[in-house]
């Protein structure tokens, strides 16, 4: 997904480009690789929420570095400090990088203070998977959300980030949002600095 | 000539020490890259009321010392780089060019998979661009 660190020939390291993006990798041979790894983590657990946490943490692990190479790619990148600031960069920014487009909304959740969704019609990740039935409500999208985490964690922003499946009608293949919980402590933070 | 460079995480935790000169003691240097962390903190939350200033990832000259000078920069993620300098003259252009130098070797070791974050960067193509671009830097500005 991401091109950083390909070694050419330059005979001095200072002239080897800051390597700005446009680099694609096939979309099959991601596709192909992401499966391996959720078959690969199939095998190794019992039940269906310790294969949602270890696709988690594989993508928390892409977020910490997803989140330092986009900070220092972006020229006067600013440490973002508030919540919108945040939210909005995760939405076009890391979506961008990522998946070559920005992510479909952004929204606010009604219910509580400190959710917000973000959804997608259909998640790169997600299109050539079809969960069986007995599989209930997983979401190989808990690689995504926690590619989220990873980038949200990284900036001071502690929050929890699920993938869920929203049916909508008229399409038959449901929409996935990505709904993010933010911890106590950024609304505190949040409160402060905005009031 | 510089003299020490170091990475600190964003728990205070030391990353990444180096020092380039023989002669000094490498403990004082460690001292002084400490004490130049309070300095960091202090910039940081007592926020100067001035928008741009407060999210800026260059930080400037933190503080002079009896021979050395030190010069901050922090990342996105609360990183912090910390440069410690013998040179009298250095331009400010200089040093920002360093750092992000710095900054693409420090993000090239971090998207390594074997590369646990929080624990100390053992990466010894990290360990030699950083020598050569310390070296490219004492050329330049003594030129």
């Amino acid at each position: 997904m991401i091109g950083v660190g390909k070694i050419k020939q330059y005979s001095n390291v200072l002239d080897k480009p800051l390597n700005k993006g446009k680099q694609e990798v096939s979309l099959s041979a991601f596709a192909f690789l992401f499966s391996e790894l959720v078959q690969y983590n199939q095998t190794q657990v019992d039940n269906i929420a310790e294969l949602e946490r270890r696709l988690e943490d594989a993508g928390y692990a892409v977020g910490a570095r997803v989140l330092e190479l986009l900070c220092h790619r972006e020229r006067g990148n600013r440490r973002e400090t508030r919540l919108l600031g945040i939210l909005s960069f995760v939405h076009s920014t890391v979506w961008k990088i990522l998946f070559g487009k920005v992510a479909d909304s952004l929204e606010k959740g009604t219910e509580h203070e400190d959710e917000y969704m973000i959804s997608e019609k259909e998640l790169l990740v997600n299109r050539f998977i079809s969960i069986p039935k007995d599989m209930g409500t997983f979401n190989c999208g808990a690689f995504v959300a926690g590619i989220v985490r990873g980038v949200l964690d990284g900036s001071g922003f502690p929050a929890v980030v699920t993938a869920h499946f929203v049916p909508m009608e008229g399409q038959q293949r449901p929409r996935t949002t990505i709904l993010i919980k933010f911890a106590e402590e950024v609304l505190r933070r949040e409160a402060r600095l905005g009031g | 000539m510089i003299v020490c460079v170091a990475i600190v995480g964003h728990q205070n935790n030391p990353l990444y020490i180096q020092s380039f000169t023989e002669g000094d003691d490498a403990l004082k240097l460690h001292h002084v890259v400490h004490c130049s962390l309070d300095v960091v903190d202090e910039r940081v939350n007592n926020p100067k009321k001035s928008g741009p200033m407060l999210n800026e990832t260059y930080l400037g000259l933190l503080y002079p010392t009896e021979n050395y000078k030190v010069y901050g920069y922090l990342t996105n993620t609360k990183v912090k780089f910390i440069l410690v300098t013998t040179d009298l003259d250095v331009k400010d252009a200089d040093v920002r060019n360093f750092f992000r130098k710095f900054h693409a070797a420090y993000v090239d070791a971090v998207s390594n998979p074997f590369h646990v974050p929080g624990k100390k960067i053992t990466s010894k193509t990290f360990a030699e661009r950083i020598s050569t671009i310390v070296k490219a830097f004492g050329l330049s500005s003594a030129g």
